[in-house]
Parts: structure tokens; sequence; C-alpha cells
């Protein structure tokens, strides 16, 4: 298992490493220069030199990578180009949003979807089946951004029941301590706000969880009726054993490995819905973040956070590799 | 045994994702989300009815009803911005976004009147300018406070300039160094330190300060009354430093409270305003950030926010037609053109370029993207501003006579390539990726100006790249025919025409759109903008916009009038075409 782990983290480094030229080298070919994109239409040649002389535009770029990754390594993403705030102490700020969203998305995925894969395997060729399968591919097919208007239409603009968009009520003025707000309501014990950040995080939550429900649905559905067709679940069975511990405690174990697998990359995925996301429920995580920076070459933004978000993609994609080999022992062993 | 704790394991996180979701989705009824919603659950719902469905989880819906609709609290005016502020120190922002908070916060000597470009007494109550127009004297209004309870006075005004012109005062040189720009003031007074136009600010008593200029500058007074030239507290100025973006500090109806970075901007009435009849009715605005033009207006819907900018010229007439909303047009400041790059050798031929704009139906473009909000342009300022020229007729959209002129320049058989920086190419027309209140839907716009020159034999290729890039390529002269526009700073006639059409003192073409070179108009521009009175300038203009016309140096196709939508209860909110209006007037009944 030590061994395993060990090897594995070290094919982690390649890939961060890969990563990290990768961003630094593309961000630097696209054409337009970050300067005059930063300073304006009427900027002067000399305020144009003076700004690429302090992001350090002038040395050559190899040089340019070395302190980037440097400075990275100690922590420092360096400063934004347009509002001149520290990457790091930023994505510090924005990123528990982006959590709590994610979060609340594989709440959705794994509570709806795993239940209705299994129902649906069971009672395969029933209409429950049918219309949660119906469903699962509408959910698959479904851009994020529609179903966000969609159900932001519904249950905000239709019933009043949930609102648009942000985290909190505009009239709010609760401070946070660490930015996950349910967290944070919870340690301040104020409930109200507790409720307030719930009702603000369903629908975002929905949206993005959406897809890799509809996901999770289909591959527990998938791996159960493989696992239901072997022998020993019909020798179970033949034992005389209830239906559902068969389904349970016989199918359902060996079932999750695949399960395990689509809901460690679904995860990975979760980040970039949460870009769309963030951007249709006004959701102030790091996904939007970016976005901005992209349009305004914010180059320490963009470099930083997608670095950052690639350190987590490979943590999350590591986790379920171990969690895996944990789950079952023969991986251990290749 | 590694899978019992396994399975352990995935039951306490089932366990906890149930538990988690049956909080998240109490307010929620329908967790899979349908895509059509089904047709119950209105506002009268169920209370009594606990239906026993097996397995479906769909039985939730009492939950729903008492949850009662977000308490509206009426002391606050909420607005729905399109983006994020990048800074609220208006001496060193560019944006509308920026300069409409800060515009709440900070006043200057004069300002824009209620919708128009009309310069109105504000910090000062009167001046007087000396013959030759290098002198002006401002009267300041007494009693005035900054939100830090310090005065304003002439001091301030000397202080604020010095902050703003000299390069060796100390805040302006530490936020040069933290990367920051003073864009603005460089572009409207000519530089900073002896570049700059105003050569001397001084305090002649403590309400009364004196500007020497080097020239007379015609657009002077315009100049003054931007967001940019606003006051701070030099107090507060000099403790916030390089953090003036987001501690701003000046003697507006509104105070700065919070900045929530992404979410919202806070401000709070001011209660020693100095113009009591004018104080703020709401006790606080918030000025929310959504990005998305659709989820704003869902938001406006919903009743989160009281008004937005950045309506998509398809949802205008819906606003118009419901009266739980109310429609307000920005009076038009911006002109969307198409620009020819005059390194481009058949664009030198004034029968082309005629050519080109006559096979433009641009009245069926302005009813057809525009949402009814838009305008035919036929040249270069918008109606309201006074150097626009009533009398210029347009040149008429005739396919055949672009025909017929194409063939007199030489191209019988229309224009498909064209020589480009000594290269035949074949002709490229660039659009914008991204909208503006000038072109609200650039692609759209582009494909039907590239089908009305196909009619006329002028066959194009459309062509984009992200924003930044356009803007770069535009600025190197690589794009040879492109869309392109301007919204106007300070509602002055030389902002628009000189801006694009004044040549340096060597008369060198003007890198920054098409390399045009028209020393007649440059001549007659750069004469307008030295004097001082207005009708005079106006005549200059008028004749200027005329030739441009006249010689097609490019073409004009709309302008247009930025739709704002509001809640049917909101009352005096007065669009100012700047874009950037106070909020002190607003309440929201």
């Amino acid at each position: 298992m030590l061994r395993y782990f060990i090897k594995r983290v070290f094919t982690v480094l390649p890939v961060l490493i890969g990563v990290s030229m990768l961003v630094f080298g593309f961000l630097r070919l696209i054409p337009g220069d970050p300067a005059t994109v930063m300073l304006g239409e009427r900027a002067t040649p000399e305020n144009i030199a003076r700004v690429r002389e302090q992001l350090g535009l002038n040395k050559p770029i190899y040089e340019q990578y070395f302190i980037f990754l440097g400075n990275a390594l100690r922590g420092d993403l360096g400063t934004s180009v347009l509002r001149q705030e520290p990457v790091t102490q930023e994505i510090v700020r924005r990123f528990p949003a982006t959590i709590e969203l994610t979060l609340g998305a594989i709440l959705v995925a794994l509570v709806v979807g795993i239940p209705a894969g299994i129902i649906s395997a069971v009672r395969r060729g029933s209409w429950f089946d049918t219309v949660s399968m119906l469903i699962a591919l509408t959910g698959v097919s479904m851009p994020i951004f529609w179903l966000g208007l969609m159900l932001v239409f519904f249950f905000a603009v239709s019933l009043h029941v949930l609102p648009t968009g942000g985290r909190l009520e505009a009239s709010s003025n609760f401070e946070p301590i660490t930015n996950l707000l349910l967290l944070d309501s919870l340690l301040r014990g104020d409930f109200g706000t507790f409720l307030q950040a719930l009702r603000h995080l369903a629908l975002p939550a929905i949206a993005l969880g959406t897809i890799p429900m509809a996901i999770i649905a289909r591959m527990t559905r998938s791996a159960m009726l493989e696992v239901l067709s072997q022998d020993y679940i019909r020798t179970a069975h033949a034992k005389g054993l209830k239906e559902r511990t068969v389904v349970i405690r016989h199918a359902l174990r060996n079932a999750w490995l695949p399960v395990i697998t689509v809901i460690g990359l679904q995860v990975g995925r979760l980040l970039s819905g949460a870009i769309l996301t963030e951007t249709v429920f006004s959701w102030p995580g790091i996904g939007r973040w970016l976005v901005d920076a992209i349009y305004t070459r914010d180059y320490p933004i963009v470099q930083g956070v997608t670095l950052f978000i690639a350190i987590v993609f490979v943590g999350v994609n590591l986790t379920v590799d171990l969690l895996y080999a944990w789950a079952d022992p023969r991986i251990k062993f290749e | 045994m590694s899978t019992v704790s396994t399975k352990r394991l995935f039951v306490l996180f089932a366990l906890v994702a149930i538990l988690g979701v049956v909080a998240a989705c109490a307010p929620a009824p329908t967790p899979s989300a349908p895509a059509t919603p089904a047709p119950p659950a209105k506002e009268t719902v169920v209370v009594k009815e606990t239906v026993m469905v097996a397995g479906t989880p769909q039985v939730v819906e009492k939950v729903v009803t008492p949850t009662p609709v977000p308490p509206k609290v009426q002391d606050t005016f909420i607005f729905g911005a399109q983006g994020e502020p990048v800074c609220l120190d208006p001496a060193i922002i560019t944006d509308g976004i920026s300069g409409r908070v800060t515009n709440q916060i900070f006043e200057g000597l004069v300002k824009f009147d209620k919708d128009t470009t009309n310069v109105v007494p504000s910090l000062a109550e009167k001046w007087t300018t000396s013959d030759d127009g290098k002198t002006w004297t401002f009267t300041l209004r007494k009693g005035v406070k900054f939100h830090d309870g310090t005065d304003f006075n002439a001091d301030a005004v000397v202080k604020n300039w010095d902050y703003w012109r000299n390069t060796k005062n100390p805040t302006h040189d530490a936020q040069i160094k933290a990367g920051q720009t003073f864009e603005y003031y460089e572009a409207q007074f000519g530089g900073f330190d002896d570049n700059s136009i105003i050569t001397k600010v001084e305090a002649v008593d403590p309400t009364t300060v004196r500007f020497t200029l080097k020239e007379p500058q015609g657009p002077f007074l315009n100049n003054l009354a931007m967001f940019v030239f606003t006051f701070w507290s030099p107090t507060a100025l000099e403790k916030a430093g390089t953090k003036s973006c987001q501690n701003p500090v000046g003697t507006g109806p509104y105070k700065f409270v919070e900045w929530k970075p992404n979410e919202q901007v806070s401000l709070t009435a001011f209660a020693d305003y100095w113009d009591k009849a004018n104080a703020p009715k709401m006790k606080n605005v918030v000025i929310r950030n959504i990005p998305n033009n659709s989820a704003r207006l869902l938001a406006l819907s919903a009743g989160e926010i009281h008004g937005m900018e950045g309506l998509e010229p398809r949802d205008v007439a819906a606003i118009q037609n419901n009266p739980k909303f109310k429609l307000i047009l920005r009076p038009a400041n911006t002109t969307g053109y198409v620009a020819f790059n005059y390194k481009v050798k058949e664009f030198n031929d004034p029968k082309v370029r005629q050519a080109f704009a006559q096979a433009i139906n641009k009245d069926a473009i302005v009813k057809a993207f525009y949402g009814g909000t838009g305008m035919v342009a036929k040249e270069f300022q918008p109606p309201a501003l006074w150097g626009y020229n009533k009398d210029i007729q347009d040149w008429a959209y005739d396919t055949a006579a672009a025909k017929k002129l194409l063939a007199d320049a030489g191209f019988p058989n229309g224009i498909s390539q064209v020589t480009f920086d000594g290269k035949t190419v074949p002709l490229e027309f660039w659009y914008m990726p991204v909208s503006r209140p000038y072109y609200p839907s650039p692609k759209d716009i582009a494909t039907a100006i590239a089908a009305d020159w196909a009619k006329a034999g002028i066959n194009v290729s459309l062509q984009t790249v992200d924003w930044a890039t356009y803007l770069d390529k535009r600025k190197n002269g690589q794009l040879p025919l492109y869309m392109l526009g301007w919204t106007g700073d300070n509602g002055d006639p030389d902002n628009f025409v000189c801006y694009f059409f004044c040549m340096d003192a060597k008369d060198t073409p003007i890198t920054r759109e098409g390399f045009v070179a028209d020393k007649e108009v440059s001549d007659i521009l750069k004469k307008a903008a030295v004097i001082t009175t207005q009708a005079d300038r106006a005549k200059l203009y008028q004749q200027a916009e005329k030739l441009i016309h006249d010689k097609v140096l490019r073409i004009f196709v709309a302008h247009n009038q930025p739709p704002l939508a509001f809640a049917a209860n909101v009352e005096g909110y007065i669009a100012n075409p700047t874009s950037t209006e106070f909020f002190n007037t607003v309440v929201v009944k």
C-alpha cells in the first residue's frame, strides 16, 4: 500500500510540472500584449514599456518561467495586474465558495444518482428504469447554462421559493470566518444565515450536480447489471437470501469499483462546470474569477488559478486511485 | 478486512450525503430537475395533503409553501451591474462600471446635468474665464464636508490636482510603482508635469481656486465634469495610499461601506451631505455584480434587484409591455462604425469607399438588431451632442449605384481581393467578439452587412478573434476593414471627432484607427479644440462632420440608446449619456 502510494505520488510530479509549463507557455503564445490590454487604448509607449518592465515581460521567457516556478513553490503566485491583489491570498479567499458549490453538487449527484442507478438495475425494464434513464440521458446532454437559467426561472421567478443567485442576500452583513458560509454560520451560531446560505446554494448545486448525477446513475446501473448477472448472485438467490441482502451486500459491493472511478473523474469535471455555474448564478468563486482574468490577460491570475486547479484535480484523482486500491486488493500489486 | 471498512466508509458517506441533501433540498422540491417543469405547485399550495407515494421523494412540497418571498427592504436600492468594478479611486479608473460606483461617492467642481452632457455647478458655485481662455477661476461651495469629517476647500482641490498631475507627488509615484495609471488625466489634459495643459492650480483663498492653462482648451469644462476629476479627502487619500481602490472617501451623497469582490459594493447615505435639497432618498445602495445578462433579468423579475443595465435588445419589448417593469433609454452617446484601413490600396479611392457605404442597408440593420433602441447614424456624433450636423444627407442605400461606383473605380466584377501592405489578399471583414452598446450583436450585424455587400459584388470573409487581440491588431493596423465604435467620455464633440481625426503636429496618419490622414478635416478640428465659445466651435464641428461624410472617411452605422430595466416601483432614475448617473434621486416606493 505504502509503496503504491509513493509510486503514485511520484507520477504526479511530472504532471504538475508539465501543466505549469503548458499554462505558462500557451498564455504567452497568444497574441495581445498584457501591458497594452491593461493600460487600454490611450496608453503611451512609455507607460507600456514601464509596465512590461514591472511584470518582468522583458526577461527571456525561460527566466520568467523559473521565477514563476520558484515563487510558486514558496506559495507566491504573483500579483494580479488589473487590481494589484496577491493571487495566492485571493485564491484562499475565493476557493471556499467554489468548494461549497462543488460539494453541494456532489451531494446532489450521489444522493440521487446512486439510488436511481441501483433501483434501475434491479428493476430493469420497469417504468422507473425507463423514466430515470431517460432523465439521466437528458441530464448528460443538458447545457449547464441553460439548465441553470431554467431552474432560476422556475424556482426563483415563477415560484419565488429560492433566490436567483449570489451566496447571501444583498442586505446581509454576515462576517465570514473561513468563507465556507454554511460552516461559518454554524460556527457563529447564526442559523438564519445558515438557511439563507443553503437556499442560495440549492439551485447552483442542482445545476452543477445534474450532469455528474446522470453519469453516476448510468454508471451505477450498468455496473450493477453486470454484477447481477454473475453466477454468485444466482447462488445467493438460490440460497434463499432476501432481495435486499443480495443487492446491497453481494452485488453493490462489487459494483462500487467502476462507480468510484467515475465519481473521481466527475469531481474533477465539476471544477470546470463550476466556471459556467458560477457565471449564471453570480457565484463569487475562482471559476468566474479565472474567466474574467482570461479576458483581461491577467497573466498572474490565469497561471496561478490554472495551476491551483490542476493541483486540486490531480489531488482528487490521486485520492480516487488510492481509494480504488484500497477497495480492490488486486490493484496494489500492479 | 479492508473491505469491511470500505463498506462502512461508504455507508457513512452516504449518510452524510443524505443528511446534507435533505437539508439542502428542503426549499427545493424536485431534486431530479425535470427538463419541463410539472404543472402543479402554484403559490396556493397543499398543506393538508400528506400523500404516500412509494419510493419517489416528490412529496416534499408542503415544506416549500411556508418559506415566504424574501423580505423586501425598501430602504435599499439594489442595482444589477454587468461586471465587477476595477477600482474605486476615480483618478485611476476608465471603465463605466467602476465610474458609476465612484460617482455616488465623489464629486467634482462641475457635473453633467441630469440626462444631458450640459455642464452645471457641483462643488464649485460659479466660475469665470479670462478673455484669452487661459485662466479659470472657480468659487467653491462653503460648508462641504468629506465623509471622514474633514472640510472640502481650495486646499483640497490643489492637493487632489497635485496627486493627479505631479509624478513626484508621493502618492502618485507610489501608485505608478504599484502598476496603476492615471490614464484619463493624461488623455484629457495632455500629460503629466510640464506636459499637462494645466500649468498651475492655486488656492487664492479657502473658497477660490485658479487654474492656469498653457493654451485655451475648448472641452475644459466638459473634462472637469467627468467622473474622473472628483475629489478625495486629502487626509483619507494619504492614509489609503496605494490601497485607494478599496477605501474611497469623497463628499458625495453616499459613502462607501463594503466591497465584496465579485458580489457587490454597498454604500450608505451620508448624513452630512451638503445639498439638502438633493439628499439621498434611499438609506442604502447596493450595486450587485451579475455578469450574465439573462441571469440579471431573472434577478430583476424575481424582485432581487430593482434595476439593471445590459438589457438584451430581444428583451426590450417584453419589459416595455409588462406593467411590472419600466424601461429607460439612456440618451445615445455611442456610434458603431465600419472603419477602413488606409493601408489597403483600394480604400484610398473615395469611389470605392462610397460604394461600400451605399451598399449597406443601415435602416434594416437598426430595425433588426437594436430592439427598437437604435437609430441610423449618418455622422460620428450622436444627435444629443451640440456639434451634430442635422443638415447632412446620408448616402442612400442603393446597390445598383454601389455597383456602378465600383465599376467606375475599375472593379466591374466587384471586389473580393485587396492589396494590403503590398500583398494581394482576400478581403477580410472583422467583427468584434464582444457586444458593446453601439453593436449589441456584432456577429449578426456583420453577417447582415456582408450579405448587403455581396449584393453589390463586394465579397468579404468574416473574421474575429478574442477582444484583447482584436484591439491589439486594430492598433497595429492589421485589420483591413473592421467594426468598432466609440462611447463618448465627456459629452464634447472634440472627444468624438478630434480624437479620431486630428493628426499630430507632423500630420502623420492616425494609427489609432485605420491610418486615416485628412489634413483638411484635421485642421478644422484642431482649430475648434482651442476656442472656448460653444457657438463658434459648433460651426466648425458641423463643417468637419460634413467633410467626413462627403469623403466617406469612415462608415457610421448606428447610434444606440442603451436600455435599462427597472421594477415599476422605482422612480427618479435619470440615465446620463455618460453612464455615470447619480443615485441620490432614486426612490423605491
